[in-house]
């Protein structure tokens, strides 16, 4: 007996039906992102640690860390936003405002004991680098928005919050110190309780006070930015911007996202609007991002910049199985040796053959187990033609017009 | 109403069936349902009801939209969720325990450099004696964590204690609080945007109700 072969924890292999269903995914998000000017880039799997470190980020805690042979500590990349803003900072520098790139790519974070989310990660985004406007959080918006209709989501709803707005509304409250730090720690634990607890601390009062308190579960329409730009004058501006944002995302045709105070992310770049995408069936949200105007700087070149990522396999949750059909082709018995000819002719005219030598045992298990249709073999007055799913045979003379297609 | 709640069997279910009923949700068929895990309530939510500690792993998974678990719990396992509501009910400590007589904690710190912890509560542990300074072994155990001071696996213990009987009765004395704990309700990131009007409406009840 051999030993049990092994996986690293939290990482999985992906088959093909799954592969399928995820590359779909992916084409169809790529879709409406290259609708809206987005063009695909690539960085590398593994990055210098000093790329994190220069972010600053203490998201980037967790990350598979390793060494190359002059002792300079390396990463695998445990999101993609950081490599992106590297990339558009140094290697396209020079590219004229406003920069357009996607990608599709995985990220890698060591899994937590007892959490269900893998190591991997597959994330379709994209980072509008240049405009610093309303309009500029707006597109990322609607094209999110677009992706994942088109992803076969159209439900899906998006929240918007600002950490410029939550920044402003303490600032407005004179909470800095310890307390501003154990409300920014409440925020990012998802704690209303706790959040409440270290703003009463603060002890504002009237409707400063309503706001401060209230701010994390605070979630409706615009009418919200109104309420905290009045009850919180130096948020006032930042309450008009995302208003802006919302406005903007109107013209853009798609719903209205949901206003969410209580949306942050885990990440502390993000510095103005924050956005979550979410679906039924999928345990978390499908897809997060924002805006992150301090990052280019790290690397040298500073642009404002926001964008968002669709994590894959939990969109993958929440789209319904893909209508149970055999994939166009057929196994053609004997196109491995005796029919090698009337397989290439097949393969031109347009249909995928699987070829498989003439005395091969069972045609008809290998088109099950890759989900054809179809056992085709040389007869003498012609093809025939068994339909595996039925038993039923044909005889055709005309490969050209059988029922595959 | 097509909601699914996970309920705490244990210590906290008197007082979640409570707090559920005072929001005006039916638990009748909940106290009635003998060995079902899972009660359907028709035109009502759907109760899950598990051990304390899964509570957290249904609503993060979103097997079910919200839950009622304790702060301990919660500080324990950190899940990914919303914490929308302290319930009230359910209050008890954290608690840093060793024999009755001199606390052995110093002197084991200043002998050994080390002091053995027995716990089932292994992070909330490592944090609070990380946090004071202080290096800590931590043995995991899994019940009666009373026992081991008492025959040597630990110096003292980490652990809720509510009415400080069975610390009393096992000859352990509460040296430190490492926090308060009472009934919390948390839901699922998910169903938290995606139902917000009932989730915001049962929210502000439970706060009335809880209060």
């Amino acid at each position: 007996m051999t030993d049990p072969v092994e996986l690293p924890a939290g990482v999985r292999d992906v088959l093909p039906v799954e592969a399928a269903e995820l590359r779909a995914l992916g084409d169809a998000l790529d879709g409406a992102f290259r609708a809206f000017g987005y063009r695909e880039v690539m960085t590398p799997l593994i990055e210098l640690a000093d790329v994190l470190d220069r972010a600053e980020d203490e998201g980037v805690g967790r990350a598979y860390r390793l060494f190359d042979d002059e002792g300079r500590v390396l990463v695998l990349r445990p999101d993609l936003t950081i490599p992106i803003a590297r990339l558009v900072a140094t290697r396209m520098a020079d590219h004229p405002d406003p920069v357009r790139v996607s990608y599709n790519a995985r990220a890698a974070r060591p899994p937590s004991p007892g959490k269900i989310e893998g190591a991997e990660q597959r994330q379709a985004g994209i980072e509008l680098v240049g405009p610093d406007g309303p309009e500029a959080d707006a597109e990322v918006i609607a094209a999110l928005s677009y992706a994942l209709a088109a992803a076969g989501v159209p439900d899906a709803r998006i929240a918007i919050g600002s950490v410029a707005i939550v920044s402003a509304v303490l600032d407005g409250a004179g909470a800095d110190g310890p307390v501003r730090a154990s409300l920014w720690g409440a925020l990012r634990g998802r704690s209303v309780v706790d959040w409440r607890r270290a703003a009463e601390e603060i002890g504002a009062e009237g409707d400063l006070g309503e706001v401060l308190t209230g701010l994390p579960a605070m979630r409706g329409g615009r009418e919200l930015l109104d309420r905290i730009g009045t009850a919180v004058p130096p948020a006032r501006s930042e309450c008009e911007r995302l208003d802006a944002v919302l406005d903007c995302v109107a013209r853009h045709g798609v719903a209205p996202p949901m206003v969410d105070m209580g949306v942050v992310r885990d990440w502390s770049y993000y510095s103005g609007v924050v956005i979550e995408a979410y679906a039924m069936g999928a345990m978390a949200p499908v897809a997060v991002g924002g805006r992150y105007d301090g990052l280019g700087a790290r690397f040298g070149r500073p642009r404002a910049a926001v964008g968002v990522a669709v994590a894959l396999d939990l969109l993958h949750h929440a789209v319904g199985r893909s209508a149970e059909r055999p994939a166009a082709g057929i196994v053609l018995v004997g196109g491995a040796d005796d029919l090698v000819a009337d397989a290439v002719a097949l393969r031109r005219a347009g249909t995928a053959v699987l070829a498989v030598a003439s005395l091969h045992p069972d045609p008809d298990a290998v088109a099950v187990a890759d989900g054809r249709g179809y056992v085709v073999r040389r007869v003498a007055d012609g093809w025939s033609v068994r339909d595996v799913a039925t038993g039923s045979d044909e005889i055709l003379s005309d490969l050209g017009a059988g029922p595959w297609t | 109403m097509d909601l699914r709640i996970c309920v705490p069997l244990g210590a906290l279910l008197e007082g979640s069936l409570a707090a559920i009923a005072a929001v005006g949700l039916p638990v009748e068929p909940l106290r009635d349902a003998g060995r079902r895990l899972i009660v359907e309530v028709p035109g009502g939510p759907t109760y899950i009801t598990t051990r304390p500690t899964d509570v957290p792993t249904y609503v993060e998974s979103g097997a079910a939209d919200i839950g009622i678990v304790g702060r301990d719990v919660l500080l324990e396992r950190e899940p990914d969720v919303y914490e929308l509501a302290d319930l009230g009910f359910g209050g008890c400590t954290m608690s840093w325990c060793t024999p009755a007589g001199d606390d052995p904690t110093a002197l084991a710190i200043e002998r050994f450099g080390v002091v053995r912890v027995a716990t089932k509560y292994v992070r909330c542990a490592e944090r609070f004696f990380e946090g004071t300074g202080r290096k800590a072994e931590i043995v995991k155990v899994n019940g009666s964590v009373e026992l081991a001071p008492l025959v040597g696996l630990a110096d003292g213990i980490v652990d809720l204690v509510a009415t400080g009987r069975t610390l009393r009765e096992n000859g352990l004395v509460e040296r430190e609080v490492l926090f308060e704990s009472t009934a919390r309700l948390i839901a699922n990131r998910v169903s938290h945007k995606l139902r917000a009007d009932v989730l915001d409406g049962l929210v502000r009840a439970f706060e009335a109700g809880g209060a």
